[in-house]
């Protein structure tokens, strides 16, 4: 009788917690970034963030080492004496080559500049996503620094992702990599747009619709403008697709950036969709012939198509 | 089970959830692509040693913690782990325990939770199945998952265990 009772309270109360957090998920999905869910976070944040950051500053040397464990696994055949010198050799090594990338990492972050000169807030990897399913990063950065919900991110190899969740001193940063995230771009080659979306993993989705030229191996994709600023490398197009039927292409990109080895960002702040408008406006009132020059500019009108991004907490 | 052993469970999982965040993930150690999913071993390491309500409680405040350090909606991951502790409550029950039938149950809960999440998430607009590695993803934590539970577990027993029940452990 007494097991009966417990059993039943127990159950009780996973049905009270699975409602609990039904009602959690809907009202965030419903808020779409705001709202109890995103103060929870930020309390969530503040609390975790110092144990997050002593827990990477512990463990970012030892990660190296691990992953060279891993290689080391599959050349088991090597000699065992020889093995055990090596994994000390490489430990230390790894931890060298690790400083010594860090170093390159942050001479090339630093000579990068954003485009047309827009203003950059340079970040750490603070934190990563909860599971093999999330494909977020937090950043040491926040509103404190300036950064606004939408800010595009980058490396020195190209698009990251953009901010969408922004605390006082760290933000979210959704990667392009996320279904929920689609970018607006040009063929580099041919000047065609399309949309690229995440996949959850390496390729990423490109779709172009009505063109008339296939969509080529190796031809690299760029930012569009609209959410995100013109000009940014997202990747490069990985197997040729034709519009064969007349009702668009879809193929695979690979991302110019390597999400595994992510570490240093930068953060372009300051750009919003209405700069290209305002550019438009007096490209138009200079040159007096409106219509030839609107073609060569990302057109503000086409933001909501380019570039949408759903609720995705 | 005292008041003590609670708390010990609770600082475990706080660390289980700094490390899934800091340490075990993309871009960290995540060997071939996938993270293990270190929270729900520490949470079904402490629940051996917990009653039910206890437990329960557990896996949904280290599911909830995981939702707010993340980036899917709040209660994916607290609606998953707390169904999987009340079924690890409920086979704890059932099953002798043993090394055999603990890492059965370790890479099953975690495999249940993986795809309790995957479905609640899909449900709420995310969308995980476009993913060709999804099973992959699924499954393959559980078995990471394994190997830690034998380095947790024994660790767990002589933090909040009682030691005569689960000899094998200690």
């Amino acid at each position: 009788m007494q097991s009966f009772q417990r059993f039943d309270r127990s159950t009780t109360l996973m049905v009270a917690l699975l409602v609990v957090s039904f009602l959690l998920a809907t009202f965030d999905v419903r808020s779409d970034g705001a709202g109890v869910g995103t103060t929870m976070r930020d309390g969530a944040q503040t609390l975790f963030a110092p144990l997050q950051d002593m827990a990477s500053a512990v463990t970012r040397p030892v990660v190296g080492f691990i992953d060279a464990l891993s290689d080391i696994a599959s050349l088991r055949e090597e000699n065992e004496t020889l093995r055990l010198d090596n994994e000390q050799l490489r430990a230390q090594l790894d931890q060298l080559a690790s400083i010594e990338a860090e170093l390159e990492h942050l001479r090339e972050l630093n000579e990068l500049e954003a485009p047309q000169n827009l203003p950059t807030v340079p970040a750490r990897i603070a934190s990563l996503g909860s599971s093999t399913f999330d494909h977020v990063r937090y950043i040491n950065k926040g509103s404190d620094d300036g950064i606004s919900l939408g800010d595009a991110v980058i490396d020195e190899r190209g698009l990251v992702g953009r901010i969408d969740l922004v605390l006082d001193r760290r933000a979210r940063v959704r990667l392009i990599l996320d279904p929920n995230v689609e970018v607006a771009v040009l063929d580099q080659s041919t000047s065609q747009a399309g949309i690229v979306r995440g996949n959850n993993d390496d390729p990423l989705v490109l779709r172009m619709f009505d063109v008339e030229e296939p969509a080529r191996a190796g031809s690299v994709l760029v930012t569009a403008g609209s959410r995100f600023p013109p000009g940014i490398t997202v990747g490069t197009i990985t197997e040729t697709a034709t519009d064969e039927a007349g009702s668009g292409l879809v193929t695979g990109v690979a991302p110019a950036v390597s999400f595994s080895r992510l570490d240093f960002v930068k953060v372009i702040v300051g750009y919003s969709p209405l700069d290209v408008e305002s550019v438009e406006e007096e490209l138009e009132e200079d040159a007096g012939d409106s219509e030839q020059e609107t073609d060569e500019i990302p057109n503000g009108d086409d933001d909501t198509t380019e570039t949408t991004e759903e609720p995705a907490g | 089970m005292t008041g003590r052993s609670i708390v010990v469970s609770l600082i475990l999982v706080v660390g289980a959830v700094v490390a899934q965040t800091a340490v075990f993930g993309d871009g960290r150690i995540n060997p071939f692509g996938v993270s293990p999913a270190v929270v729900i071993v520490v949470v079904l390491a402490c629940a051996r040693y917990l009653d039910a309500e206890p437990s329960i409680l557990l896996g949904f405040t280290g599911g909830m913690l995981l939702d707010l350090l993340g980036g899917t909606p709040l209660g994916l991951w607290a609606m998953a782990y707390t169904v999987v502790v009340y079924v690890a409550f409920r086979f704890r029950e059932r099953a002798e325990d043993g090394p055999f039938m603990l890492g059965l149950g370790v890479v099953g809960l975690t495999l249940l939770a993986n795809a309790l999440f995957l479905v609640a998430g899909t449900l709420f607009g995310e969308r995980f199945f476009t993913n060709t590695d999804v099973i992959k993803d699924m499954v393959v934590p559980g078995f990471y998952n394994l190997i830690i539970a034998m380095a947790a577990f024994p660790v767990v027993t002589r933090l909040i265990g009682d030691r005569r029940r689960v000899r094998w452990s200690t």
